[in-house]
């Protein structure tokens, strides 16, 4: 028998785990698709081998049949392969076509082939997937059941218990229900309301056919309670048990393959009248495995994806014509399923109501950074964020371009200027020349532990760059300032030890100077915008802390933190006006006479009708004291010492 | 019983008070208004004896580890009265609530601070006996709209925009209001008899941290709100950020002539337009409408 000399996974791979499952030594699923290990190519590459590596030789005999096992349970038939070729000896025959792995039924749409099925797999073939989640573990063994359940011919939807209407559960003809356990034997939180619910009201459930996956740890006493109860609680409301329920105690994959692999094929066969034809399983089995005789069906494999009810809204959207240099908003009522994306519901636009809607796309969720859009005040990738995760049913959704950009038409906005600030920051690496460390071409090269590596990817591991920029306020207002994401990228790259001293010097004067990290007006502005936000939020700080130990707290920035801190030291508070003399320095205090801020903070008192004067400091030391211009000294507060205690212990720079 | 606003007759609630870095200094009216407000609604203002200021992020510019010492201090003081911390700065809120997260969310941050706090002071701060909050949700959410609005005297009657500011809109720090469209001072200025104006720029930074060191870009983002709370018809602006008030009343001439902006509005804090519907400082109110109708939209 040939052995396999090659094997490559093509496109449009759902990530089910199946193939990894059966043969990790040789594939490894990734987020988007499977790679072949590159323990087993003759490359030694980690990728699709899309190149068509051959496998070592030492591993085809080995491999071989596991292969094909892989390739005949993959449901969307992407892993192919090639046999050693009988005349070449050991080398794989390159001319020869590739061998298709076996075709997998697939398909939602039975014909005239399916035999003696065909009665089962016509009509309403709608399968209802509930799952209660505390971690997530249940939602995943939902989502990848989903997929595997359209090789039964089923249409699966994936709902979360929060948001399904009770209401709906007597006309389910197929229910698969997989829920956790959490704490001593509670609902998970996203199953406690239907689960009262149900209790409560207690629907007459003769139709529906259901089985459990339940999950839990056997080290509590009660060991998948949830999961029980609900079986317990829909059985005796009159729902037909198909098959029993599968307990799965903390390495749950295994047992929930085994329930899948039983309950799908039964379940499949609760046919459109909702009869449950329980002798045509072991067809169903066979049929679902690809070795029925009926043969496969060709169709389209429908991936899996969490349903959420569908939503009412005002979708509100901006609009610039650059021909016209014409600005507005269109206003469209409309609903959506609420798991769509404000990308769906932009396309939904474009298609149905005006094709000239304008806006950055991708194929995938989070497959473009630069689907930014400002989404009811949020900054966010339109290609990922879920209508339901920002309003509720019958709210506005109001889409923006990104703040602080250029827009060019509609909702998209120009990068150029952000791109050509990265590029000016020369922000790739220039290392000094180190002996031994040298390229062929004799260049210098620096090297970095894997501890550092993955720290400074840390730092930079955020969604979108001009997602980034759009979080600053100050960005776009100070045509200066090269924005967080250019800052973020400096910051990176002078932690990175291989860089040169010159290169690290030169980056710290970029900044430190005009345009500069300290150009950033108010960095807790960028912190609220979730994780990408605070990460972003607390490297700028760093930096800030880094560059005033460099520089010496020099410059305005610097002797606002200085004196800042040394007011405190020295009261325990702040004070303002130490502040405004030794930041401002008299040229600034003379500008503000001349301006009129300080008139205007004298006056003060006959805008909020205080009094003149508040204290003896306003006489004998104005203008300090006299309307709104604070004293010149603090009184110390209470136990002062303790707050000079903490400065001298922490930082006697101050 | 219904409410009457007679703190007298009903149990006081109890806050533990932080000012802030400005409220007893060029921002008195806060000091001024706040306390007979919060004697209006029933709310018992306790003096954090010996606070100290919450280094406004700008310590933690030098050294984080120094702002966060700080504040475990305070929030020790607070945990020794037994009561959360409230106070009327938007921005002490936003700096309260990320030291406190910090130390909920990182032992080692906490272990650090506390082990500097018990040398000195010998007080040991335990995160999860505090919290801290701003007035406008305490309002909201605490004591109750309907209680607020059975205590005004002397309803508002004015366009009024409601300024926010960022620093505390954030997931945690800003109650049961939306962190990115925030409705609670609308709801408040409501019950005060006043008309709220909504404004696209009301979480919008003014740049304050960098009043003093940043020069056009500030003055261009104050007089953007400024002007984009005019341009929406409002009369008055009320600004739940003690800090960025100086930015929106001091800076307001010297920002219009930098970003060549209309930007001629009164500006007054939280504290003071709730005191003011609540029948205090009579005379502070009608200065304050005389303005509103002569440099008002």
């Amino acid at each position: 028998m040939p052995t396999i000399a090659k094997v490559w996974i093509e496109e449009d791979c759902i990530t089910c785990d199946a193939c990894q499952d059966i043969l990790p030594e040789v594939f490894t699923v990734t987020d988007d698709t499977s790679f072949i290990a590159a323990a087993v190519r003759e490359d030694g590459n980690f990728d699709q081998n899309t190149g068509r590596s051959a496998i070592k030789k030492e591993f085809r005999a080995e491999y071989s049949d596991i292969i094909e096992e892989a390739a005949d349970a993959c449901p969307v038939e992407i892993i192919k392969f090639e046999y050693e070729s009988a005349e070449a000896g050991d080398e794989p025959a390159e001319a020869e076509a590739p061998v298709e792995a076996a075709p997998v039924a697939a398909a939602v749409t039975p014909s005239a082939d399916d035999g003696v099925l065909a009665g089962v797999l016509a009509g309403d073939r709608a399968l209802t997937i509930l799952f209660g989640s505390q971690t997530g573990n249940a939602t995943g063994l939902a989502e990848k059941t989903a997929k595997l359940s359209a090789a039964y011919g089923l249409e699966a939807s994936v709902v979360d218990m929060d948001e399904f209407d009770l209401a709906n559960l007597p006309s389910l003809k197929r229910l698969l229900i997989i829920t956790s356990t959490w704490g001593e034997g509670e609902m998970p939180d996203n199953a406690e309301a239907l689960w009262q619910a149900t209790c409560g009201a207690k629907p007459a459930l003769g139709g529906v056919h259901l089985s459990v996956c339940a999950i839990g740890d056997s080290s509590y006493d009660e060991y998948c309670k949830a999961g029980i109860d609900w079986n317990d609680k829909l059985s005796a409301l009159g729902a037909t048990i198909v098959q029993e329920i599968q307990l799965c105690d903390v390495d749950f994959d295994e047992p929930w393959a085994q329930w899948v692999a039983q309950a799908l094929p039964r379940i499949a066969c609760v046919d459109d009248s909702g009869t449950f034809q329980e002798d045509m399983v072991e067809a169903m089995i066979a049929y679902g495995s690809g070795d029925d005789d009926d043969g496969g069906v060709e169709g389209d494999f429908t991936p899996a994806s969490i349903s959420m009810p569908e939503i009412s809204l005002t979708l509100k959207v901006f609009r610039y014509d650059p021909d016209r240099g014409e600005t507005g908003h269109d206003t469209i009522a409309c609903a959506l399923p609420g798991h769509a994306t404000i990308q769906d519901a932009l396309s939904a636009v474009q298609n149905e109501v005006d094709g000239s809607l304008s806006f950055r796309s991708s194929s995938h969720a989070g497959g473009n950074p630069l689907t930014g859009v400002m989404a009811n005040g949020r900054v966010v990738l339109a290609d990922t964020v879920r209508i339901c995760d920002l309003i509720d049913d019958g709210d506005l959704l109001s889409v923006e371009p990104l703040p602080g950009h250029e827009v060019l038409k509609d909702l998209i906005v120009a990068n150029d200027s952000w791109e050509n600030e990265r590029s000016s920051s020369k922000p790739w690496m220039e290392a000094d020349p180190r002996q031994g460390e040298r390229l062929a071409s004799g260049a210098p090269i620096g090297v970095m532990a894997s501890s550092e590596a993955t720290k400074l990817h840390q730092m930079g591991d955020v969604s979108s760059f001009p997602l980034l920029n759009a979080m600053s306020d100050t960005y776009g207002i100070d045509g200066a300032y090269s924005g967080p994401a250019v800052a973020l990228q400096r910051w990176i790259r002078a932690q990175d030890s291989r860089s040169g001293t010159a290169q690290t010097n030169q980056i710290y004067a970029l900044l430190q100077g005009n345009g500069g990290v300290w150009s950033e007006a108010d960095i807790g502005a960028i912190s609220r915008h979730g994780a990408n936000g605070e990460k972003v939020a607390n490297e700028l700080y760093a930096a800030r802390a880094r560059l005033l130990s460099e520089f010496k707290f020099s410059g305005k920035s610097g002797r606002m933190v200085k004196w800042y801190a040394r007011s405190v030291k020295l009261s325990g508070n702040v004070n303002e006006t130490t502040l405004y003399r030794q930041v401002l320095g008299p040229l600034g205090l003379g500008s503000n006479i001349m301006n009129g801020v300080s008139l205007r903070m004298m006056l003060g008192f006959t805008r909020n009708g205080g009094p003149m004067m508040r204290g003896f400091q306003g006489m004998l030391m104005p203008p300090a004291g006299i309307g709104k211009i604070p004293d010149m000294f603090n009184s110390k507060v209470h136990n002062h010492h303790e707050v000079v205690a903490m400065f001298n212990e922490l930082d006697r720079r101050f | 019983m219904n409410w009457t606003g007679d703190s007298e007759v009903f149990a006081m609630v109890k806050y533990s008070y932080y000012p802030g870095n400005v409220a007893r200094q060029a921002s008195q009216e806060v000091e001024d208004t706040i306390q007979p407000l919060c004697k209006s609604l029933g709310i018992d203002l306790i003096e954090m004896v010996g606070y100290n200021s919450d280094g406004g992020d700008v310590i933690r510019q030098g050294n984080p580890e120094l702002q966060l010492a700080l504040n475990a201090r305070n929030f020790a003081l607070a945990q020794n009265n037994g009561h959360d911390i409230i106070t009327a700065c938007a921005s002490s809120q936003g700096v309260m609530h990320d030291a406190l997260s910090t130390f909920k969310n990182d032992p080692i941050a906490l272990a650090s601070a506390n082990r500097v706090l018990e040398k000195i002071t010998g007080m040991s701060l335990d995160a999860s006996e505090v919290q801290t909050h701003h007035l406008l949700h305490v309002l909201v959410d605490e004591i109750g709209l309907d209680k607020v609005e059975a205590a005004v005297v002397n309803p508002l009657d004015l366009d009024i925009a409601c300024y926010y500011g960022p620093s505390m809109q954030k997931e945690g720090a800003c109650g049961g209001d939306d962190v990115w469209n925030p409705t609670y001072m609308e709801q408040l200025i409501t019950a005060l008899g006043g008309r709220p104006v909504e404004f696209s720029s009301k979480t919008r930074s003014v740049g304050n941290p960098s009043l003093l060191t940043l020069g056009d870009s500030v003055m261009k983002m104050t007089a953007k709100v400024l002007s984009d709370a005019k341009g929406a018809g409002a009369n008055v602006i009320v600004s739940a950020c003690t800090l960025s008030h100086s930015n929106l009343d001091s800076y307001q001439g010297k920002a219009g002539r930098v970003a060549n902006k209309d930007t001629a509005i009164p500006v007054v804090n939280l504290t003071e337009i709730i005191a003011f519907a609540f029948g205090h400082y009579t005379d502070r109110f009608a200065q304050l409408r005389t303005r509103a109708l002569v440099i008002g939209s």
